[in-house]
């Protein structure tokens, strides 16, 4: 049921060669941009485990730094992982800033990249404040079975957050033109009109974005002031909205929250089994083995995550198609894409699988162009 | 090892209505004279860095002169302040009520005297705060035209003394004297403003120590029904120092939510102590529990304590605060508590800043060597009792009103050796 989908069965994607679609210099620079950011991908990732695995095994010795107790310092533990986390991608952090920089995609400082983030950081020490409370309050009632109470509460957690996220960035309406366009796309679309909002993040980036966020009442669209800045059409900004609202259409977030609840009741058993040589989840000591299993599971399940995002992907870029009805715009947009933010028309295999939650830009293209063909 | 620049008290409390009243407009001619003084003094400095720099020692001629204009200093602070009632000379000459003692010119380490000014600048920082705000220690609490003409262009407040000649000169004007609480906190601030000045002077070459003991009388505390007891080695985790604030944050989260219970729990505590006379134990130990939650969270996040806290408030932490079983309390005391209660807050809003400076200077130092300098912890740790016994009186837990002195402990407890007296160095 969650793979269901409105792109039509069998729809046969032309087969296009990226030397045809794109200039050469304008292909290699995207592809050599990206290739070092993949490089700095692996890099962060290898050092990211082998800090956690140190921690696994020396860290528990923080504990002595807590006056706490037990559900306290497993807090403490978590937050100190955190903290090493952060520590250990400061160098990669600024090597990708480097990078932007080199290649004009920002202009934010070493400084900005090293603070900009700290409440986010903030936010996320007391998620796992939060999420500890919650496991080692459970597995000191059920030392064992813990993980079948906590899997629920996480799902609880994870819709809550869905739902609130819309009002945790700052944002502006967006123009009387795209509230417009929006309203006359969602009736396409056979649903209420979300929210438009816009985001200023010209301080920090030049990349074009958008999301869809919430559900029910809260459900917003917003663009990013990159996508305003004059550098794509109006056309083209109508295709982003309508992809945007084919995720609404498509219940995409709901959906993601029924993936997570699938996978949420294995995750915290796998987390429960390896903790138990620790003592289990209810000893302090087993926090940083489960940090390094948490983080191990989510790059281990990258791949699927990642092969059901484009699922969904795809299926708003079709939507989008049947909304504008507008190959061309959809086509100029992704171009752009390459072009404007440097993203690899065609990226190896291996990074599809681990790093992109949205097909390629030559997949986009060559949707775009199915559509046409299978429209005419 | 004996403080090089100490501060000597000899004040009886007792005020004149009338002086105290005028204070201000009395000092005009201080005012102008300190001004004067500090224009020759800047050029003095200057001529006597150049000197302990060739020479390895400042001249003695110009060391007895900045002595005098530091004792001078520090003598108008503390009557401006209200710390002190006689109307000071004008030449510095020792023997006011409070005052302080001043080393002979000595040799001093070149590097030392080189980066004086580089080095002085977290003493500066923290004098800004707890003392007078100015080069001289004087007269920075009212704003003076010295303080403007060049300490005022490194920093300016002088915060606790502000606010304990602002609260002096009502409490002095009513009773005829200066609560001996608030006037052993200025002399405190004038007392550390001093130890800055000769630093930075090159009176003398000892980094200022911001422990109360360390440099002045023992101050003491009278008997209290909320005490704090530390129990700390000092030593730091570099690691949880790094992320202090973010660590701490779950703990702000839920003293958050455990105030909004805590204020209506007063209320409840107010209407029943009114009619009973004495707290609701239950409600006592809420509270009680509360308080000394928030001094443990305080005493983490500004490193005043290294391990982190329990979120029960329950007894034990390096930073505790003691808190003695519901006793009676005053009625009328406890109707007009929240009026009674705002001198207090003001103190804290002081010790607060004060609090705030320690944390930042801790966190660099506890960086480099581990350790939360001895001094900085000391006042840290004040700060916290303090503020402890302002919620604890706000919140009806006691009718004791708290106590401004710069003290750790009562007068028959003994004093804990100061391993790391002049650790503030370091930092």
């Amino acid at each position: 049921m969650l793979w269901q989908t409105r792109v039509p069965d069998g729809l046969r994607l032309p087969e296009l060669d990226n030397a045809r679609v794109f200039e050469g210099a304008a292909l290699e620079r995207a592809e050599t941009y990206e290739r070092f950011l993949r490089l700095d991908f692996i890099a962060s990732q290898l050092v990211l485990i082998v800090v956690l695995a140190l921690y696994a095994w020396r860290g528990a010795g923080f504990a002595r730094e807590s006056a706490a107790g037990r559900i306290g310092t497993g807090m403490l533990l978590g937050m100190i992982g955190l903290a090493l986390v952060w520590l250990s991608q400061v160098p990669f952090r600024l090597a990708e800033t480097w990078w932007d920089r080199r290649y004009d995609q920002s202009d934010a400082g070493y400084v900005t990249t090293l603070f900009e983030n700290w409440f986010a950081l903030g936010a996320e020490f007391l998620f796992i404040s939060l999420a500890l409370v919650i496991v080692m309050a459970l597995a000191g009632r059920f030392p064992r079975r813990w993980w079948i109470a906590a899997a629920p509460v996480f799902i609880g957690l994870a819709t809550l957050f869905a739902f609130v996220t819309p009002y945790l960035f700052p944002t502006e309406p967006a123009n009387a033109a795209l509230q417009a366009d929006a309203r006359r796309f969602a009736s396409a679309q056979e649903i209420e009109p979300p929210r438009l909002s816009v985001q200023d993040v010209s301080d920090f980036t030049d990349a074009p974005n958008a999301f869809a966020a919430g559900f029910g009442p809260t459900r917003r669209v917003v663009l990013w002031s990159t996508l305003l800045d004059g550098r794509f059409s109006e056309g083209e900004v109508e295709t982003v909205l309508a992809h945007e609202l084919g995720h609404h259409s498509g219940n995409h977030i709901l959906e993601s929250l029924a993936w997570y609840a699938l996978f949420a009741l294995p995750g915290t058993w796998l987390i429960a089994l390896a903790t138990r040589r620790r003592g289990g989840m209810r000893h302090p000591a087993a926090v940083p083995v489960s940090l390094l299993v948490l983080v191990v599971l989510q790059l281990g399940s990258l791949p699927l995550q990642n092969a059901i995002s484009r699922h969904m992907e795809e299926e708003a870029d079709w939507v989008a198609l049947e909304t504008t009805r507008d190959a061309d715009q959809a086509r100029g947009l992704f171009e752009k894409f390459t072009t404007l933010a440097l993203a690899d028309p065609d990226p190896p295999a291996w990074s599809t699988a681990l790093l992109d939650g949205h097909p390629s830009i030559l997949e986009r293209i060559e949707f775009a162009e199915a559509w046409r063909t299978r429209s005419r | 090892m004996d403080a090089p620049v100490r501060l000597v008290v000899t004040d009886d409390l007792r005020r004149s209505r009338l002086t105290v009243f005028f204070r201000l407009l009395l000092a005009l001619p201080h005012f102008f004279w300190i001004v004067l003084w500090t224009i020759v003094v800047v050029p003095a400095a200057i001529i006597c860095w150049f000197a302990a720099l060739a020479t390895g020692r400042p001249p003695t001629g110009l060391h007895r002169f900045l002595s005098a204009y530091i004792r001078y200093g520090a003598h108008l602070a503390a009557y401006l302040s209200l710390a002190a009632n006689p109307y000071p000379g004008f030449t510095g000459e020792p023997g006011y009520p409070i005052d302080v003692e001043l080393p002979e010119a000595a040799p001093q380490p070149r590097w030392k005297t080189a980066l004086r000014l580089v080095l002085a600048l977290p003493a500066l920082l923290l004098a800004a705060v707890v003392g007078s705000g100015s080069i001289g220690g004087g007269g920075g609490g009212r704003g003076s035209g010295a303080d403007e003409s060049w300490g005022g262009f490194l920093f300016s407040g002088g915060g606790l003394l502000v606010v304990c000649a602002f609260l002096g000169w009502f409490a002095t004007l009513a009773l005829g004297r200066m609560p001996s609480g608030l006037r052993d906190l200025a002399a405190y601030g004038v007392g550390y403003s001093a130890q800055t000045s000769a630093y930075l002077l090159l009176v003398t070459d000892r980094y200022p120590s911001s422990d109360p003991d360390a440099a002045g009388p023992r101050w003491s505390l009278p008997p209290h029904a909320i005490g704090v007891e530390v129990d700390d080695d000092g030593r730091r985790s570099r690691l949880t120092v790094f992320f202090r604030l973010l660590l701490a944050l779950p703990h702000f989260v839920w003293l958050t939510l455990w105030s909004v219970a805590a204020v209506l729990a007063a209320l409840v505590n107010g209407i029943y102590t009114l009619v009973r006379g004495r707290s609701a134990a239950p409600l006592h130990r809420f509270l009680a529990a509360y308080v000394r939650y928030s001094a443990h969270v305080t005493a983490f996040a500004t490193l005043v304590g290294n391990r982190f806290p329990g979120f029960t408030g329950a007894p034990g932490y390096a930073v505790d605060i003691s808190i003695g079983a519901a006793e009676r309390q005053s009625r009328w005391v406890t109707l007009f508590r929240t009026i009674l209660v705002i001198p207090a807050f003001l103190v804290s809003g002081g010790l607060s800043a004060a609090l705030a400076v320690v944390a930042f200077l801790g966190w660099f130092a506890a960086l480099a060597t581990g350790r939360m300098p001895e001094g900085l912890r000391r006042l840290g740790a004040i700060a916290v009792r303090y503020l402890a016994q302002t919620s604890a009186y706000w919140l009806i837990v006691t009718d004791d009103y708290p106590y401004a002195s710069p003290a750790l402990r009562a007068a028959d407890e003994p004093i804990e050796p100061a391993a790391e007296l002049h650790g503030e160095a370091a930092a």
